[in-house]
């Protein structure tokens, strides 16, 4: 057998994919999750997992596969869900493997005395996340709805009923003002401007 | 745009449109601008994440939570309860 019989170079395109990520998140996602997680809980169960190590493995490789797509940075030579098991596989064996070398006992072990914290903890008043929380909904949606879910904002716009393009520009940039002043106001050392 | 927002539009060309080699580096004074701005990028992608984690969990539970499960049995219940109906009224002579 040839490499090019078992690794096609040909992409195969997922049609409308990043695009149905984009209209209808919550429906595309359910729609890849019932194809492809029995497969990924049926290999998880035979390699000496749970069913919530099945859960965990495919959110991790769902929210990489989610950021890729729509990024533009996942050229599929599979389709989605054959794409999706091969990931899991991979996450599930690195996981055997660290379970291997840090025992569980071990684990409990350190979860009874606590690491010491880590240097940007120790450094910020506030842990990050709670600086998007301090942001109203609204512009925690529309925020993420643009940096991380990456939807066009023309969707933004009419999901959130404003009349331009334009308006819903100028609204993002003034959320994004109000997150990065809370950072800011959390490093000192930063002058305001 | 006000100036502000102006401001921040330029900054996030630079940190986040694509690398171009003709582009002036930023002037040091808005080294704190721009780290502030990148500081606010990685919180929302952390923030992201988590939101996505969320809902993904919300999908398992509605396609295998125990409400999906007993969606199921009532389903089946219904199928069977009109399989034997439909028996039923054929058996009859």
């Amino acid at each position: 057998m040839t490499s090019s019989e078992v690794l096609p170079t040909a992409p195969v395109v997922a049609p409308g994919l990043r695009e149905s990520l984009l209209a209808d998140r919550t429906r595309a996602l359910t729609r890849l999750y019932q194809r492809t997680f029995p497969a990924v809980r049926r290999h998880v169960l035979r390699r000496g997992g749970t069913d919530q190590d099945a859960q965990d493995v495919f959110h991790d490789a769902l929210v990489v596969f989610y950021e890729k797509v729509v990024g533009e940075t996942l050229a599929l030579t599979a389709a989605p869900g054959t794409y999706l098991v091969a990931v899991c596989r991979h996450l599930w064996l690195r996981e055997l493997d660290r379970r291997a070398r840090h025992p569980r006992a071990d684990l409990a072990a350190a979860a009874d005395c606590p690491a010491e914290p880590a240097a940007e903890e120790a450094t910020e008043p506030l842990p990050v996340l709670a600086y998007v929380e301090q942001l109203g909904e609204k512009c925690r949606n529309i925020l993420l709805a643009f940096y991380y879910f990456r939807q066009p904002l023309a969707q933004i716009a009419a999901t959130h009923a404003y009349r331009s393009v334009r308006s819903a520009t100028v609204q993002k940039f003034k959320c994004l003002e109000r997150l990065r002043n809370a950072v800011r106001a959390a490093s000192p050392t930063a002058s305001p401007r | 745009m006000r100036p502000e927002l102006e401001h921040l539009r330029r900054l996030e060309q630079h940190l986040l449109g694509a690398p171009d080699p003709a582009r002036p580096l930023l002037p040091p004074a808005l080294a704190a601008d721009a780290e502030a701005q990148r500081r606010a990028y990685g919180a929302l992608h952390l923030a992201g994440q988590r939101q996505l984690r969320r809902e993904l969990a919300a999908i398992h539970q509605a396609l295998y939570g125990p409400r999906a499960g007993r969606w199921a049995w009532t389903a089946a219940a219904d199928g069977l309860r009109l399989v034997f109906a439909r028996w039923g009224r054929r058996a009859r002579p």
